[in-house]
């Protein structure tokens, strides 16, 4: 079985955001979802200087790099927005498979955007994650 | 009872609104990614969250919980979600199929929840069981 690099690359964001996840549960035991929020950005600026980036960073095209820092601004809102639902009355069994979907508007929005397709297995194989994450998260 | 219901839809949409910005945050990802390596998406993408904290701040009054356990957690919360991040980006990057990376990468409650039922010794649920069973077919058939 030859594992593509993407999945070897997506295996380390699983694990890594799975520990997240668990330490999530327990930051919260301790302080607000929107104090946790803040130091988890704090935490982002903490691995900055390790990225090396140089001045190089401004010279790639000036969409890309909107793209890429509204991307940061998108994640911290759906957190915030995450937030917000569950202060408003919202079941953590309900809210969080709702908001685990979010890969749907990517899968819809990508052949249009992309152009990009999959075959049937793969499909098959997206919808089976879908439902894993509901169940996972319920 | 129509207050009620208000705030019953008020929860939906906001979760909605979560959809859509994690959705956006993806896709904006991937879009970046065609051009920009890992190491400088993640730089980007940390600039794009401040303002965000920034926001909470103020809406919180500058007032945060003082607790060291928490913070502690909060803060290796961001190392450990940049890590995952430059991964992500990375895998972005490799120019895969962005709906396969994303489903993927979006199955990361399986290891939350192994890790709680063996860390923080929480019950393992015959719903989640099966969560793990779906996340197992899935990821063979990325593989195939």
């Amino acid at each position: 079985m030859h594992v593509p690099p993407w999945l070897w690359y997506s295996a380390i964001t699983l694990i890594a955001w799975g520990v997240v996840g668990l330490l999530q549960k327990l930051s919260t035991n301790y302080i607000s979802a929107e104090s946790s929020l803040i130091w988890l950005v704090v935490g982002f600026l903490l691995l900055q200087p390790f990225l090396n980036t140089g001045i190089a960073v401004i010279h790639y095209s000036a969409w890309n790099l909107t793209w890429a820092s509204l991307s940061g601004v998108l994640n911290a809102l759906g957190a915030w927005a995450l937030f917000a639902a569950l202060k408003s009355g919202g079941k953590a069994s309900i809210v969080a498979p709702l908001t685990a979907l979010y890969p749907l508007i990517v899968i819809v929005l990508v052949p249009f955007v992309l152009h990009e397709s999959i075959t049937r297995l793969q499909g098959v194989g997206v919808v089976c994650a879908l439902v894993a994450v509901v169940l996972l998260s319920t | 009872m129509k207050s009620i219901d208000k705030c019953r839809a008020l929860w939906f949409w906001y979760s909605m609104a979560c959809v859509v910005c994690w959705g956006g945050w993806a896709l904006l990802s991937k879009l970046g990614s065609r051009e920009i390596p890992p190491n400088a998406m993640q730089f980007l993408f940390t600039i794009g969250t401040i303002p965000v904290a920034i926001a909470l701040l103020i809406a919180r009054r500058f007032r945060l919980e003082k607790s060291p356990k928490g913070i502690s957690y909060g803060v290796l919360n961001g190392v450990l979600s940049g890590v995952g991040g430059l991964a992500l980006f990375a895998a972005y990057h490799t120019n895969s199929n962005t709906s396969l990376i994303t489903a993927a990468t979006a199955l990361y409650p399986m290891v939350t929840v192994l890790l709680a039922v063996v860390i923080l010794r929480e019950r393992f649920r015959p719903i989640q069981a099966l969560g793990l069973i779906f996340a197992a077919i899935a990821i063979v058939i990325f593989s195939l």
